[in-house]
Protein backbone atom coordinates (compact mmCIF):
# COMPACT_ATOMS: atom_id res chain seq x y z
CA UNK A 1 0.00 0.00 0.00
CA UNK A 2 2.84 2.38 0.92
CA UNK A 3 4.53 1.66 -2.42
CA UNK A 4 1.35 2.50 -4.30
CA UNK A 5 0.97 5.79 -2.42
CA UNK A 6 4.62 6.63 -3.14
CA UNK A 7 4.23 5.92 -6.85
CA UNK A 8 1.02 7.98 -7.01
CA UNK A 9 2.68 10.94 -5.26
CA UNK A 10 5.77 10.78 -7.48
CA UNK A 11 3.73 10.50 -10.70
CA UNK A 12 1.32 13.26 -9.70
CA UNK A 13 4.17 15.52 -8.60
CA UNK A 14 5.91 15.03 -11.93
CA UNK A 15 2.71 15.63 -13.88
CA UNK A 16 1.90 18.74 -11.91
CA UNK A 17 5.01 20.44 -13.31
CA UNK A 18 3.27 20.43 -16.72
CA UNK A 19 1.23 23.34 -17.94
CA UNK A 20 -1.63 22.92 -20.41
CA UNK A 21 -2.31 26.20 -22.20
CA UNK A 22 -5.81 27.65 -22.24
CA UNK A 23 -6.15 27.08 -25.98
CA UNK A 24 -5.35 23.39 -25.45
CA UNK A 25 -8.11 22.86 -22.93
CA UNK A 26 -11.00 22.04 -25.27
CA UNK A 27 -11.10 18.47 -23.91
CA UNK A 28 -10.54 19.47 -20.30
CA UNK A 29 -13.39 22.00 -20.56
CA UNK A 30 -15.87 19.36 -21.75
CA UNK A 31 -18.81 19.29 -19.28
CA UNK A 32 -18.25 15.55 -18.63
CA UNK A 33 -14.70 16.29 -17.43
CA UNK A 34 -15.79 18.27 -14.37
CA UNK A 35 -14.01 17.11 -11.22
CA UNK A 36 -17.16 17.10 -9.14
CA UNK A 37 -20.26 15.00 -8.76
CA UNK A 38 -23.23 15.88 -10.97
CA UNK A 39 -25.87 18.01 -9.26
CA UNK A 40 -28.43 15.24 -9.74
CA UNK A 41 -26.14 12.83 -7.82
CA UNK A 42 -26.87 14.64 -4.56
CA UNK A 43 -29.73 12.33 -3.57
CA UNK A 44 -27.61 9.23 -4.16
CA UNK A 45 -24.88 10.72 -1.99
CA UNK A 46 -27.48 11.43 0.70
CA UNK A 47 -28.80 7.86 0.86
CA UNK A 48 -25.24 6.47 0.77
CA UNK A 49 -24.29 8.64 3.75
CA UNK A 50 -27.36 7.28 5.59
CA UNK A 51 -26.92 3.61 4.68
CA UNK A 52 -23.14 3.42 4.96
CA UNK A 53 -20.88 4.37 7.86
CA UNK A 54 -18.42 6.32 5.71
CA UNK A 55 -18.88 9.91 4.60
CA UNK A 56 -16.82 12.83 3.35
CA UNK A 57 -14.12 13.33 0.73
CA UNK A 58 -16.71 13.50 -2.02
CA UNK A 59 -17.99 17.04 -1.85
CA UNK A 60 -21.16 15.82 -0.11
CA UNK A 61 -22.59 16.94 3.18
CA UNK A 62 -20.51 15.92 6.17
CA UNK A 63 -22.87 16.70 9.02
CA UNK A 64 -26.29 17.96 9.90
CA UNK A 65 -29.52 16.00 9.61
CA UNK A 66 -30.25 12.75 11.36
CA UNK A 67 -30.74 10.17 8.61
CA UNK A 68 -31.56 7.52 11.12
CA UNK A 69 -34.41 5.68 9.42
CA UNK B 1 15.58 7.29 0.24
CA UNK B 2 12.15 6.91 -1.36
CA UNK B 3 10.73 9.44 1.03
CA UNK B 4 13.46 11.90 0.08
CA UNK B 5 12.73 11.45 -3.64
CA UNK B 6 9.04 12.00 -2.97
CA UNK B 7 9.73 15.12 -0.98
CA UNK B 8 12.02 16.40 -3.74
CA UNK B 9 9.29 15.97 -6.37
CA UNK B 10 6.70 17.59 -4.17
CA UNK B 11 9.09 20.48 -3.49
CA UNK B 12 9.82 20.87 -7.22
CA UNK B 13 6.10 21.00 -7.91
CA UNK B 14 5.48 23.65 -5.30
CA UNK B 15 8.42 25.73 -6.53
CA UNK B 16 7.12 25.26 -10.06
CA UNK B 17 3.73 26.67 -9.08
CA UNK B 18 5.18 29.60 -7.22
CA UNK B 19 7.54 30.54 -10.05
CA UNK B 20 4.92 30.23 -12.75
CA UNK B 21 3.72 33.62 -13.78
CA UNK B 22 0.03 33.65 -14.41
CA UNK B 23 -0.40 34.58 -18.05
CA UNK B 24 -4.15 35.10 -17.77
CA UNK B 25 -3.85 38.78 -17.12
CA UNK B 26 -7.21 40.43 -17.08
CA UNK B 27 -8.15 42.33 -20.17
CA UNK B 28 -11.80 42.35 -19.39
CA UNK B 29 -13.85 40.65 -16.72
CA UNK B 30 -16.18 37.91 -17.80
CA UNK B 31 -19.04 37.52 -15.38
CA UNK B 32 -18.68 34.51 -13.11
CA UNK B 33 -22.33 33.71 -13.80
CA UNK B 34 -23.96 35.32 -16.82
CA UNK B 35 -27.56 35.17 -15.64
CA UNK B 36 -29.90 33.62 -13.11
CA UNK B 37 -29.94 29.81 -13.18
CA UNK B 38 -32.68 27.71 -11.67
CA UNK B 39 -32.39 23.97 -10.98
CA UNK B 40 -35.37 21.80 -10.12
CA UNK B 41 -34.36 18.44 -8.67
CA UNK B 42 -36.46 15.54 -7.47
CA UNK B 43 -35.92 11.94 -6.43
CA UNK B 44 -37.90 8.88 -5.45
CA UNK B 45 -36.12 6.36 -3.21
CA UNK B 46 -37.36 2.97 -2.11
CA UNK B 47 -35.57 0.39 0.04
CA UNK B 48 -36.22 -2.93 1.71
CA UNK B 49 -34.18 -5.10 4.04
CA UNK B 50 -34.31 -7.47 6.99
CA UNK B 51 -32.19 -5.77 9.66
CA UNK B 52 -34.24 -2.96 11.15
CA UNK B 53 -32.19 -1.10 13.74
CA UNK B 54 -35.39 0.11 15.45
CA UNK B 55 -36.20 -3.56 16.13
CA UNK B 56 -32.69 -4.38 17.35
CA UNK B 57 -31.15 -5.49 14.06
CA UNK B 58 -34.02 -7.63 12.78
CA UNK B 59 -37.22 -6.86 10.89
CA UNK B 60 -38.49 -4.91 7.93
CA UNK B 61 -36.47 -1.95 6.63
CA UNK B 62 -39.09 -0.87 4.08
CA UNK B 63 -38.79 2.83 3.41
CA UNK B 64 -39.84 5.23 0.68
CA UNK B 65 -38.64 8.80 0.37
CA UNK B 66 -39.73 11.55 -1.99
CA UNK B 67 -37.41 14.54 -2.12
CA UNK B 68 -37.31 17.73 -4.14
CA UNK B 69 -35.09 20.78 -4.25
CA UNK B 70 -35.02 24.09 -6.01
CA UNK B 71 -31.64 25.75 -6.43
CA UNK B 72 -31.46 29.37 -7.56
CA UNK B 73 -28.10 30.92 -8.45
CA UNK B 74 -28.19 34.71 -8.77
CA UNK B 75 -25.29 36.80 -10.12
CA UNK B 76 -25.14 39.89 -7.88
CA UNK B 77 -22.47 41.53 -10.05
CA UNK B 78 -19.54 40.41 -12.21
CA UNK B 79 -17.79 38.70 -9.28
CA UNK B 80 -20.39 37.63 -6.75
CA UNK B 81 -22.96 34.86 -6.82
CA UNK B 82 -25.68 34.12 -4.29
CA UNK B 83 -27.09 30.59 -4.30
CA UNK B 84 -30.20 29.54 -2.42
CA UNK B 85 -30.97 25.83 -2.15
CA UNK B 86 -34.33 24.87 -0.65
CA UNK B 87 -35.56 21.33 -0.26
CA UNK B 88 -38.11 19.08 1.31
CA UNK B 89 -37.97 15.34 1.81
CA UNK B 90 -40.91 13.23 2.97
CA UNK B 91 -40.57 9.59 3.96
CA UNK B 92 -42.62 6.67 5.16
CA UNK B 93 -40.75 3.95 7.03
CA UNK B 94 -41.77 0.56 8.44
CA UNK B 95 -38.73 0.62 10.64
CA UNK B 96 -39.34 3.95 12.35
CA UNK B 97 -43.08 3.22 12.60
CA UNK B 98 -42.08 0.49 15.05
CA UNK B 99 -40.82 2.97 17.61
CA UNK B 100 -44.38 2.32 18.72
CA UNK B 101 -45.04 -1.10 17.19
CA UNK B 102 -48.35 -1.72 18.91
CA UNK B 103 -51.42 -1.25 16.79
CA UNK B 104 -54.04 -1.49 19.44
CA UNK B 105 -54.74 0.57 22.52
CA UNK B 106 -52.02 1.96 24.73
CA UNK B 107 -51.24 5.24 26.40
CA UNK B 108 -48.55 6.18 23.92
CA UNK B 109 -50.03 4.22 21.06
CA UNK B 110 -51.45 6.04 18.18
CA UNK B 111 -54.62 5.79 16.18
CA UNK B 112 -56.67 3.03 14.72
CA UNK B 113 -55.34 -0.16 13.29
CA UNK B 114 -55.76 0.17 9.56
CA UNK B 115 -53.41 -2.64 8.61
CA UNK B 116 -55.63 -5.43 7.34
CA UNK B 117 -52.74 -7.85 6.77
CA UNK B 118 -52.21 -8.34 10.46
CA UNK B 119 -53.58 -11.15 12.57
CA UNK B 120 -56.61 -10.12 14.59
CA UNK B 121 -56.02 -9.65 18.30
CA UNK B 122 -57.74 -8.22 21.28
CA UNK B 123 -54.87 -6.53 23.10
CA UNK B 124 -51.97 -4.58 21.67
CA UNK B 125 -49.73 -6.47 19.28
CA UNK B 126 -47.07 -5.76 16.72
CA UNK B 127 -44.37 -7.36 14.62
CA UNK B 128 -40.96 -6.18 13.44
CA UNK B 129 -41.84 -7.44 9.97
CA UNK B 130 -44.61 -4.95 9.21
CA UNK B 131 -45.18 -1.24 9.63
CA UNK B 132 -47.34 -0.21 12.55
CA UNK B 133 -49.83 2.63 12.41
CA UNK B 134 -47.73 4.73 14.81
CA UNK B 135 -47.24 8.43 14.15
CA UNK B 136 -43.50 7.91 13.61
CA UNK B 137 -44.20 6.01 10.37
CA UNK B 138 -43.72 9.20 8.42
CA UNK B 139 -41.93 12.50 8.68
CA UNK B 140 -40.73 15.38 6.53
CA UNK B 141 -37.37 17.10 6.47
CA UNK B 142 -37.17 20.72 5.31
CA UNK B 143 -33.78 22.25 4.55
CA UNK B 144 -32.33 25.48 3.20
CA UNK B 145 -28.73 26.39 2.36
CA UNK B 146 -27.63 29.90 1.37
CA UNK B 147 -24.19 30.28 -0.17
CA UNK B 148 -22.34 33.46 -1.16
CA UNK B 149 -19.21 33.33 -3.30
CA UNK B 150 -16.79 35.97 -4.53
CA UNK B 151 -14.17 35.63 -7.27
CA UNK B 152 -11.16 37.89 -7.65
CA UNK B 153 -10.71 39.96 -10.79
CA UNK B 154 -8.30 37.47 -12.33
CA UNK B 155 -10.61 34.61 -11.24
CA UNK B 156 -7.70 32.89 -9.52
CA UNK B 157 -8.98 33.32 -5.98
CA UNK B 158 -12.47 32.44 -4.77
CA UNK B 159 -13.92 32.57 -1.31
CA UNK B 160 -17.34 31.49 -0.16
CA UNK B 161 -19.47 31.39 2.97
CA UNK B 162 -22.64 29.43 3.65
CA UNK B 163 -25.33 28.95 6.25
CA UNK B 164 -27.65 25.95 6.49
CA UNK B 165 -30.77 25.03 8.40
CA UNK B 166 -32.79 21.84 8.44
CA UNK B 167 -35.62 20.59 10.56
CA UNK B 168 -37.61 17.43 11.07
CA UNK B 169 -39.92 16.21 13.84
CA UNK B 170 -37.20 15.12 16.26
CA UNK B 171 -34.09 16.83 14.87
CA UNK B 172 -32.92 20.35 14.03
CA UNK B 173 -29.62 21.28 12.44
CA UNK B 174 -27.95 24.66 12.03
CA UNK B 175 -24.75 24.87 10.04
CA UNK B 176 -22.31 27.42 8.75
CA UNK B 177 -19.02 27.31 6.96
CA UNK B 178 -16.71 28.81 4.42
CA UNK B 179 -13.80 28.12 2.19
CA UNK B 180 -11.15 29.52 -0.14
CA UNK B 181 -9.78 28.27 -3.46
CA UNK B 182 -6.62 29.39 -5.18
CA UNK B 183 -5.77 28.64 -8.81
CA UNK B 184 -2.17 28.53 -9.99
CA UNK B 185 -0.12 27.53 -12.96
CA UNK B 186 -2.34 29.05 -15.68
CA UNK B 187 -5.39 27.61 -13.94
CA UNK B 188 -3.94 24.10 -14.21
CA UNK B 189 -3.73 23.70 -10.44
CA UNK B 190 -6.23 24.46 -7.72
CA UNK B 191 -5.86 24.21 -3.98
CA UNK B 192 -8.86 24.61 -1.72
CA UNK B 193 -9.58 24.64 1.99
CA UNK B 194 -13.00 24.73 3.60
CA UNK B 195 -14.47 24.30 7.05
CA UNK B 196 -17.99 23.58 8.26
CA UNK B 197 -19.72 23.42 11.61
CA UNK B 198 -23.13 21.84 12.25
CA UNK B 199 -24.82 22.42 15.59
CA UNK B 200 -27.62 19.87 15.83
CA UNK B 201 -30.29 19.26 18.39
CA UNK B 202 -32.18 16.03 19.05
CA UNK B 203 -35.67 15.97 20.49
CA UNK B 204 -35.42 12.29 21.37
CA UNK B 205 -38.30 9.91 21.06
CA UNK B 206 -37.96 6.50 22.65
CA UNK B 207 -39.41 3.05 22.08
CA UNK B 208 -42.87 2.83 23.69
CA UNK B 209 -41.91 0.34 26.41
CA UNK B 210 -38.81 2.35 27.41
CA UNK B 211 -40.71 5.63 27.32
CA UNK B 212 -43.23 4.17 29.75
CA UNK B 213 -40.50 2.84 32.03
CA UNK B 214 -38.87 6.29 32.05
CA UNK B 215 -42.21 7.96 32.81
CA UNK B 216 -43.50 5.70 35.60
CA UNK B 217 -40.39 3.96 36.97
CA UNK B 218 -40.62 0.51 38.56
CA UNK B 219 -44.44 0.67 38.68
CA UNK B 220 -44.75 1.20 34.93
CA UNK B 221 -46.57 -2.08 34.33
CA UNK B 222 -49.67 -0.82 36.13
CA UNK B 223 -49.68 2.64 34.55
CA UNK B 224 -49.97 4.29 31.18
CA UNK B 225 -49.66 2.04 28.14
CA UNK B 226 -48.99 -1.11 30.16
CA UNK B 227 -52.07 -0.77 32.34
CA UNK B 228 -54.15 -3.90 31.63
CA UNK B 229 -51.72 -5.18 29.00
CA UNK B 230 -50.38 -8.74 29.29
CA UNK B 231 -46.65 -9.23 28.93
CA UNK B 232 -45.50 -12.67 27.79
CA UNK B 233 -42.29 -14.50 28.63
CA UNK B 234 -40.33 -16.72 26.21
CA UNK B 235 -42.73 -19.62 26.87
CA UNK B 236 -45.76 -17.47 26.11
CA UNK B 237 -46.93 -17.26 29.72
CA UNK B 238 -48.04 -14.02 31.36
CA UNK B 239 -45.26 -12.40 33.34
CA UNK B 240 -44.60 -9.23 35.33
CA UNK B 241 -40.81 -9.65 35.44
CA UNK B 242 -39.96 -7.36 32.52
CA UNK B 243 -37.75 -4.51 33.79
CA UNK B 244 -35.46 -2.61 31.36
CA UNK B 245 -33.21 -1.40 34.17
CA UNK B 246 -30.30 -0.55 31.83
CA UNK B 247 -32.38 2.18 30.22
CA UNK B 248 -31.99 5.85 31.06
CA UNK B 249 -33.01 8.81 28.93
CA UNK B 250 -30.40 11.09 27.38
CA UNK B 251 -29.63 14.22 29.41
CA UNK B 252 -27.64 16.05 26.74
CA UNK B 253 -29.21 16.02 23.29
CA UNK B 254 -26.77 18.10 21.25
CA UNK B 255 -24.79 16.73 18.35
CA UNK B 256 -22.04 18.92 16.95
CA UNK B 257 -20.05 18.18 13.79
CA UNK B 258 -16.87 19.95 12.73
CA UNK B 259 -15.16 19.34 9.43
CA UNK B 260 -12.12 20.63 7.58
CA UNK B 261 -11.61 19.71 3.92
CA UNK B 262 -8.51 20.09 1.80
CA UNK B 263 -8.56 19.73 -1.97
CA UNK B 264 -5.94 19.65 -4.71
CA UNK B 265 -6.88 19.58 -8.41
CA UNK B 266 -4.53 19.33 -11.33
CA UNK B 267 -4.84 19.34 -15.11
CA UNK B 268 -2.36 16.58 -15.90
CA UNK B 269 -2.47 16.46 -19.68
CA UNK B 270 -4.69 17.84 -22.44
CA UNK B 271 -7.05 14.93 -21.81
CA UNK B 272 -6.67 14.09 -18.14
CA UNK B 273 -7.23 15.82 -14.85
CA UNK B 274 -7.47 14.61 -11.28
CA UNK B 275 -8.21 15.84 -7.80
CA UNK B 276 -7.34 14.67 -4.30
CA UNK B 277 -9.45 15.31 -1.19
CA UNK B 278 -8.62 14.96 2.45
CA UNK B 279 -11.18 15.61 5.19
CA UNK B 280 -10.92 15.66 8.94
CA UNK B 281 -14.23 15.31 10.76
CA UNK B 282 -14.98 15.39 14.43
CA UNK B 283 -18.39 14.79 16.02
CA UNK B 284 -19.40 15.09 19.63
CA UNK B 285 -22.56 14.83 21.68
CA UNK B 286 -25.46 12.45 21.26
CA UNK B 287 -24.22 10.23 18.43
CA UNK B 288 -26.54 7.36 19.33
CA UNK B 289 -30.03 7.15 17.86
CA UNK B 290 -32.51 7.14 20.76
CA UNK B 291 -35.05 4.77 19.19
CA UNK B 292 -32.67 2.00 18.10
CA UNK B 293 -33.51 -0.94 20.34
CA UNK B 294 -30.93 -3.37 21.73
CA UNK B 295 -31.66 -6.86 23.08
CA UNK B 296 -29.14 -8.49 25.40
CA UNK B 297 -28.22 -12.17 25.23
CA UNK B 298 -27.93 -12.35 29.02
CA UNK B 299 -31.42 -10.96 29.72
CA UNK B 300 -34.72 -12.85 29.58
CA UNK B 301 -37.05 -12.09 26.66
CA UNK B 302 -40.50 -10.53 27.03
CA UNK B 303 -43.16 -9.84 24.44
CA UNK B 304 -46.48 -8.18 23.76
CA UNK B 305 -48.87 -9.80 21.32
CA UNK B 306 -49.85 -13.33 20.39
CA UNK B 307 -47.88 -16.17 22.02
CA UNK B 308 -48.09 -18.50 19.02
CA UNK B 309 -45.72 -16.25 17.06
CA UNK B 310 -42.90 -16.29 19.65
CA UNK B 311 -41.22 -19.45 18.22
CA UNK B 312 -41.12 -17.78 14.76
CA UNK B 313 -40.24 -14.31 16.05
CA UNK B 314 -37.19 -13.92 13.82
CA UNK B 315 -38.97 -14.98 10.64
CA UNK B 316 -41.45 -13.19 8.41
CA UNK B 317 -44.10 -15.65 9.63
CA UNK B 318 -44.30 -13.56 12.79
CA UNK B 319 -47.48 -11.55 12.22
CA UNK B 320 -48.39 -10.61 15.77
CA UNK B 321 -45.77 -10.43 18.51
CA UNK B 322 -43.12 -7.83 19.39
CA UNK B 323 -40.19 -8.24 21.78
CA UNK B 324 -39.74 -5.58 24.45
CA UNK B 325 -36.38 -3.79 24.43
CA UNK B 326 -33.64 -4.20 27.02
CA UNK B 327 -32.10 -0.82 26.15
CA UNK B 328 -31.36 1.57 23.30
CA UNK B 329 -28.07 1.69 21.45
CA UNK B 330 -25.22 3.28 23.36
CA UNK B 331 -22.35 4.73 21.36
CA UNK B 332 -19.44 6.95 22.43
CA UNK B 333 -20.12 10.68 22.50
CA UNK B 334 -17.18 11.48 20.21
CA UNK B 335 -16.24 10.24 16.77
CA UNK B 336 -13.22 11.12 14.65
CA UNK B 337 -13.28 10.38 10.91
CA UNK B 338 -10.66 10.64 8.20
CA UNK B 339 -11.77 10.10 4.59
CA UNK B 340 -9.28 10.47 1.73
CA UNK B 341 -10.59 10.58 -1.83
CA UNK B 342 -9.47 11.01 -5.42
CA UNK B 343 -11.14 11.66 -8.74
CA UNK B 344 -9.57 11.07 -12.12
CA UNK B 345 -11.27 11.96 -15.40
CA UNK B 346 -9.96 11.05 -18.82
CA UNK B 347 -11.25 12.28 -22.19
CA UNK B 348 -11.04 9.14 -24.35
CA UNK B 349 -12.44 10.61 -27.56
CA UNK B 350 -15.26 12.84 -28.78
CA UNK B 351 -17.78 10.13 -27.85
CA UNK B 352 -16.38 8.74 -24.61
CA UNK B 353 -15.17 10.12 -21.29
CA UNK B 354 -14.01 8.11 -18.29
CA UNK B 355 -14.90 9.37 -14.81
CA UNK B 356 -13.48 7.54 -11.78
CA UNK B 357 -13.57 8.02 -8.02
CA UNK B 358 -11.90 6.28 -5.09
CA UNK B 359 -12.15 6.86 -1.34
CA UNK B 360 -10.55 5.30 1.72
CA UNK B 361 -12.25 5.94 5.07
CA UNK B 362 -11.17 5.36 8.67
CA UNK B 363 -12.79 6.29 11.99
CA UNK B 364 -12.08 5.69 15.65
CA UNK B 365 -15.17 3.50 16.09
CA UNK B 366 -13.22 0.82 14.24
CA UNK B 367 -14.80 1.30 10.82
CA UNK B 368 -12.71 1.24 7.67
CA UNK B 369 -14.12 1.33 4.17
CA UNK B 370 -13.18 1.58 0.51
CA UNK B 371 -15.32 3.09 -2.24
CA UNK B 372 -14.61 2.88 -5.96
CA UNK B 373 -16.82 4.09 -8.77
CA UNK B 374 -16.60 4.42 -12.50
CA UNK B 375 -18.84 6.25 -14.95
CA UNK B 376 -18.60 6.19 -18.72
CA UNK B 377 -20.50 9.07 -20.35
CA UNK B 378 -21.25 8.30 -24.00
CA UNK B 379 -22.22 11.19 -26.29
CA UNK B 380 -24.92 9.95 -28.63
CA UNK B 381 -25.37 13.30 -30.35
CA UNK B 382 -24.73 16.98 -29.75
CA UNK B 383 -27.60 17.08 -27.28
CA UNK B 384 -27.87 13.59 -25.79
CA UNK B 385 -25.43 11.80 -23.50
CA UNK B 386 -26.00 8.52 -21.66
CA UNK B 387 -23.91 7.54 -18.67
CA UNK B 388 -23.78 4.01 -17.28
CA UNK B 389 -22.05 3.74 -13.92
CA UNK B 390 -20.96 1.22 -11.31
CA UNK B 391 -19.98 1.78 -7.67
CA UNK B 392 -18.47 -0.70 -5.23
CA UNK B 393 -18.42 -0.11 -1.49
CA UNK B 394 -16.98 -2.33 1.23
CA UNK B 395 -16.90 -1.70 4.96
CA UNK B 396 -15.49 -3.32 8.11
CA UNK B 397 -17.82 -3.17 11.13
CA UNK B 398 -17.62 -0.87 14.10
CA UNK B 399 -16.23 -2.45 17.27
CA UNK B 400 -19.52 -1.55 18.96
CA UNK B 401 -21.71 -3.53 16.55
CA UNK B 402 -23.20 -6.96 17.20
CA UNK B 403 -26.31 -8.62 15.70
CA UNK B 404 -29.73 -9.14 17.30
CA UNK B 405 -29.62 -10.63 20.81
CA UNK B 406 -25.83 -11.01 21.01
CA UNK B 407 -24.69 -8.00 23.03
CA UNK B 408 -24.19 -8.45 26.77
CA UNK B 409 -25.66 -6.08 29.33
CA UNK B 410 -22.20 -5.66 30.88
CA UNK B 411 -20.83 -3.91 27.77
CA UNK B 412 -20.38 -0.15 27.86
CA UNK B 413 -21.19 0.55 24.19
CA UNK B 414 -23.50 -1.43 21.92
CA UNK B 415 -25.56 -1.15 18.77
CA UNK B 416 -27.33 -3.54 16.38
CA UNK B 417 -27.54 -0.99 13.56
CA UNK B 418 -26.48 -2.86 10.41
CA UNK B 419 -25.34 0.41 8.80
CA UNK B 420 -22.35 -0.02 11.15
CA UNK B 421 -21.82 -3.72 10.32
CA UNK B 422 -19.46 -5.43 7.88
CA UNK B 423 -20.90 -5.52 4.36
CA UNK B 424 -20.24 -5.05 0.66
CA UNK B 425 -22.51 -3.02 -1.62
CA UNK B 426 -22.85 -2.82 -5.38
CA UNK B 427 -24.60 0.07 -7.13
CA UNK B 428 -25.52 -0.07 -10.80
CA UNK B 429 -26.65 3.11 -12.50
CA UNK B 430 -27.80 4.50 -15.79
CA UNK B 431 -28.55 8.09 -16.71
CA UNK B 432 -29.44 10.19 -19.69
CA UNK B 433 -28.69 13.85 -20.17
CA UNK B 434 -30.17 16.33 -22.63
CA UNK B 435 -28.28 19.59 -23.08
CA UNK B 436 -29.19 22.51 -25.30
CA UNK B 437 -26.51 25.18 -25.04
CA UNK B 438 -28.65 27.55 -27.13
CA UNK B 439 -31.63 27.13 -24.77
CA UNK B 440 -34.13 27.11 -27.62
CA UNK B 441 -37.01 25.80 -25.52
CA UNK B 442 -38.37 28.56 -23.29
CA UNK B 443 -40.76 29.00 -20.42
CA UNK B 444 -41.53 32.65 -19.71
CA UNK B 445 -38.11 34.38 -19.41
CA UNK B 446 -36.17 31.18 -18.86
CA UNK B 447 -34.56 28.91 -21.41
CA UNK B 448 -34.16 25.16 -20.88
CA UNK B 449 -30.46 24.32 -20.61
CA UNK B 450 -30.41 20.67 -19.62
CA UNK B 451 -32.36 17.71 -18.26
CA UNK B 452 -30.89 14.83 -16.27
CA UNK B 453 -32.64 11.54 -15.57
CA UNK B 454 -30.88 8.86 -13.51
CA UNK B 455 -31.75 5.42 -12.19
CA UNK B 456 -29.67 3.49 -9.67
CA UNK B 457 -30.05 0.06 -8.10
CA UNK B 458 -28.24 -0.62 -4.81
CA UNK B 459 -27.55 -4.10 -3.40
CA UNK B 460 -26.03 -4.72 0.00
CA UNK B 461 -24.97 -8.27 0.85
CA UNK B 462 -26.79 -8.18 4.20
CA UNK B 463 -30.14 -8.21 2.40
CA UNK B 464 -30.79 -4.50 2.00
CA UNK B 465 -31.57 -3.29 -1.48
CA UNK B 466 -32.76 0.02 -2.85
CA UNK B 467 -33.76 1.81 -6.04
CA UNK B 468 -33.55 5.52 -6.66
CA UNK B 469 -34.79 7.61 -9.57
CA UNK B 470 -33.53 11.16 -9.86
CA UNK B 471 -34.69 13.94 -12.15
CA UNK B 472 -33.08 17.32 -12.66
CA UNK B 473 -33.87 20.22 -14.97
CA UNK B 474 -31.98 23.48 -15.36
CA UNK B 475 -33.31 26.80 -16.68
CA UNK B 476 -31.29 29.89 -17.50
CA UNK B 477 -32.68 33.41 -17.55
CA UNK B 478 -32.67 34.85 -21.06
Amino acid sequence: MKKIILVVIVVFSAISCNTVKEYDKQYINDPEMKLSARSSERYETTFQVYREAASGANGGKTGGGCGCN
Amino acid sequence: MKNKITLLFAFCSIIGFSQEKDSTEVVYKKRVLESIEVDFLASYYKQDGVHSSVSGGMGSEKLTDLASNIVVAIPLNDDDVLTVDMGISAYTSASSSNINPFNSSGASGGGDDDDDDRAPAIGPYGTPWQASSGASAQDALAAVVVNYSHSSDDRNFIWNADVAFSNEYDYTSIGFGGGVSKLFNNKNTEISVKANVYLDQWRPIYATELHEYASYGAGFQSNGFFSGVTILDQSGNASTSYLPSNFTTWDSTNRNSYSASFGFSQVATKKMQFSLFFDILHQEGMLSTPYHRVYFADKANYYIGQAEYIPVYETTQNAGVYQLADDIERLPNTRFKIPVGARLNYYLNERLTLRTYFRYYWDDWGITSNTASIELPIKLSEKFTVFPSYRYYTQEKSKYFAPFETHLSTEKFYTSDYDLSTFDAHQYGFGINYTDIFTNAKIWKFGLKNIDLRFNHYDRNDGLNANIVTFGIKFVQQ
